[in-house]
């Protein structure tokens, strides 16, 4: 990054420069500016990221071709831009990291093949340049798969051929290949459907759109800094990551809805904030713009009034950072999960609660991969709990009979040795924790475990999403209904007759505890009140309470 | 052959069938324009077998199978950056579609293709 961090040229050298046609100088700082843009914006690149594209960090390795063109370049400067084009393919060629930083490799190699031999570049020759960029990198692949870096090269080259013309000036080509660009961007999706599955861009598309981004701003005079003005749509613009490091002076985070007045400048109104703290963002969508910072607690206030003496301020929110960050902290002490030696047996547990996964944590379970009924874990999240572990022993827990499936595919594509315990829910899990040895052999392990899952008998409580009648049982939507180790046992207008009936069900004779883990659309007080009546009805059972988290399902009831 | 299995019975893939899914694969990533012949012997023999055979051998074993791809890649490319791609897409597709760990990939470069030359 060294040979790029010098200063860029003032305003007055800077128009000297970039007056078309321009030369290899002028050419250079286009490149440059290409560059810093994707380096500035890098890391939302990054995030776009849709597993499995053979290429962990889209942004960083196009940062990285774009690098090493740029350094190849301005080692062999020259105020040709044949000259120097060839020098920046030669660079991205040498430096490609990646699937997109080979693709780009191949677009500047073609590009800077329209400029051989020409002193300088107009219109015209950029043209050219875009079209032979294209066909270069359309040849490196047989089977071209649409919605990707590919796609959006050729919009934008095809945008650039509709704004050729004889007086147009590079500043308005250029205009017109970025927007072409922007509107190819979000088109990727629809053409690949894996984009549309992960909800993002292409972060090919999305880094080649910022070069050219970059290289309209140097044009435009527009900032190129990281703390540069991004405007996102709205959708995009993702709040829930910016909690995860508050630094000093970040004690309050302030968003604002505003809707600014007529002679509203971005650049300006982004400046003016930067004074004021940090974390900027500002997102766009219907006439409404939405901005969020980061402030120091005696600054709380002053985006407010700076963002009211621009437009008018529709809605403010305000949140204490540190307060925020407390809490979340607390929320993770507690789950202390088990230490695992290499050789030893780990288990992975899937849960659908909070409570639950303390509950699982304080038996010995080494992972949590969070999943339940309706929000099933994928079998890429739980390989990726395996490799995680320092073992190559591992049970997994699957705790819902949805997931069972899951897991087992898991395990075959994990390389390490994997014993699935088809445990159908909660109570499952816990009893077949109770047996784990870490030091005993995985079969020991599994053979145990799946001895003391028919050993649990499980009661559950949750609300009737249909009308419907199973086993005899008649089920209006609404209502409450329990399950006896997962068959519908009885139905009811409460919790308490639904409770009344499943003990009738369940086979008492031998159980000597009763658990009750307690989810989502009951509370504390309730579930003690239910506790006592059962206690009172049942007084040669134990009974325990427990918080579980869980959603859906207000109880879950082991048998033991 | 590898075999899995399930409640309902036995799965069984044979190598055909992966070198399909390894050679669409290997045919999608950036920079491979062809799968080359392996050796002599199939320079000879694929004149009279499948397209979807040249190129690549499948070796399968009780934990996965390995896999070797002989390409011709794009010249002009940086051929280290295309390999570990199409090593990375093709292991990702056959695990994917196909359940069976892949354990190596191994990509023999047996050419390049000239269609730019500059």
């Amino acid at each position: 990054m060294n040979e790029i961090s010098r200063t860029l040229p003032d305003e007055a050298e800077r128009h000297r420069l970039l007056q078309s046609p321009i030369n290899g100088d002028g050419l250079m700082l286009l490149f440059e500016a290409g560059l810093l843009w994707l380096t500035t914006n890098q890391q939302y690149v990054n995030s776009l990221n849709v597993f499995p594209v053979p290429d962990g960090d889209t942004g960083t390795n196009m940062v990285l071709t774009m690098q090493a063109a740029f350094a190849e370049a301005d080692q062999n400067r020259s105020t040709n831009v044949g000259e120097t084009g060839r020098h920046f393919a030669q660079g991205a060629l040498m430096g490609a990291r990646g699937n997109s930083g080979v693709i780009l490799s191949q677009i500047w190699r073609g590009f800077s093949r329209a400029l051989d031999h020409y002193e300088t570049m107009d219109t015209g020759l950029l043209l050219r340049a875009m079209q032979e960029g294209r066909n270069t990198a359309y040849k490196g692949v047989v089977r071209p798969v649409e919605g990707t870096i590919l796609t959006v090269m050729k919009d934008m080259t095809t945008a650039a051929e509709e704004a050729l013309r004889e007086d147009s000036n590079l500043s308005e080509m250029l205009v017109a290949i970025v927007a072409a660009g922007d509107v190819s961007v979000k088109n990727t999706p629809e053409l690949l459907p894996i984009l549309k599955q992960a909800g993002v861009v292409d972060s090919g598309g999305m880094g080649l759109f910022y070069i050219f981004e970059g290289m309209l701003r140097m044009l435009q005079g527009l900032s190129l800094d990281p703390s540069g003005a991004v405007l996102r749509p709205l959708a995009e613009l993702d709040l829930s990551h910016a909690l995860e490091n508050v630094e000093e002076g970040q004690d309050y985070e302030v968003v604002i809805d505003f809707t600014p007045n007529g002679n509203f400048v971005l650049d300006h109104y982004y400046e003016g904030l930067t004074e004021i703290g940090t974390s900027i963002q500002v997102g766009e969508g219907d006439g409404i713009y939405r901005m969020h910072i980061h402030t120091a607690l005696d600054k709380r206030y002053e985006p407010i009034a700076y963002t009211e003496s621009l437009g008018i301020v529709k809605k403010i929110m305000m949140e204490n950072l540190q307060e925020q960050m407390n809490g979340r902290s607390k929320e993770d002490a507690k789950l202390a999960l088990a230490k695992v030696n290499p050789g030893e047996v780990a288990v992975v547990a899937v849960s659908p609660g909070e409570g639950l996964s303390r509950i699982f944590a304080s038996l010995g379970v080494a992972a949590i991969v969070q999943g339940g009924q309706t929000m099933n874990p994928s079998v890429k999240e739980l390989v990726a709990s395996f490799e995680n572990l320092p073992t190559d022993k591992i049970v997994i827990l699957p705790n819902n009979k949805n997931i069972i499936l899951a897991a087992q595919n898991a395990a075959k594509v994990s390389v390490k040795k994997i014993a699935v315990i088809p445990t159908r829910n909660t109570p499952q899990g816990f009893a077949a924790m109770l047996r784990l040895m870490p030091d005993g052999s995985l079969e020991e392990n599994e053979e145990s475990m799946r001895e003391a899952i028919t050993e649990v008998h499980t009661g559950e409580i949750t609300i009737s999403t249909r009308s419907v009648e199973i086993e005899g049982v008649q089920v209006e939507k609404g209502q409450v209904i329990a399950l006896y180790d997962g068959k519908l046992v009885s139905s009811a207008a409460t919790i308490e007759g639904a409770l009344e009936e499943l003990f009738q069900k369940a086979d008492l004779e031998d159980i000597e505890r009763i658990t009750l883990f307690y989810g989502e659309g009951i509370n504390q007080q309730q579930v003690n009140k239910l506790g006592d009546q059962i206690r009172e009805e049942y007084p040669d059972k134990e009974i325990e309470i427990h918080e579980g988290g869980q959603p859906l399902y207000q109880l879950i009831i082991a048998f033991e | 052959m590898t075999t899995q299995s399930n409640q309902q019975g036995s799965i069984f893939i044979l190598p055909q069938a992966i070198k399909t899914v390894a050679r669409n694969a290997a045919l999608q990533s950036y920079g491979v324009i062809s799968l080359a012949p392996a050796n002599p012997a199939e320079t000879v023999s694929r004149f009279f077998k499948k397209e979807a055979d040249v190129g690549i051998l499948v070796i399968s074993e009780e934990d996965g199978v390995t896999l070797e791809l002989n390409l011709i890649i794009e010249y002009g490319l940086r051929i280290k950056s295309v390999a570990d791609s199409v090593a990375e897409s093709v292991k990702y597709s056959v695990e994917k579609t196909m359940g069976i760990p892949v354990k190596r990939v191994d990509v023999h470069v047996r050419g390049l293709r000239i269609s730019n030359p500059d």
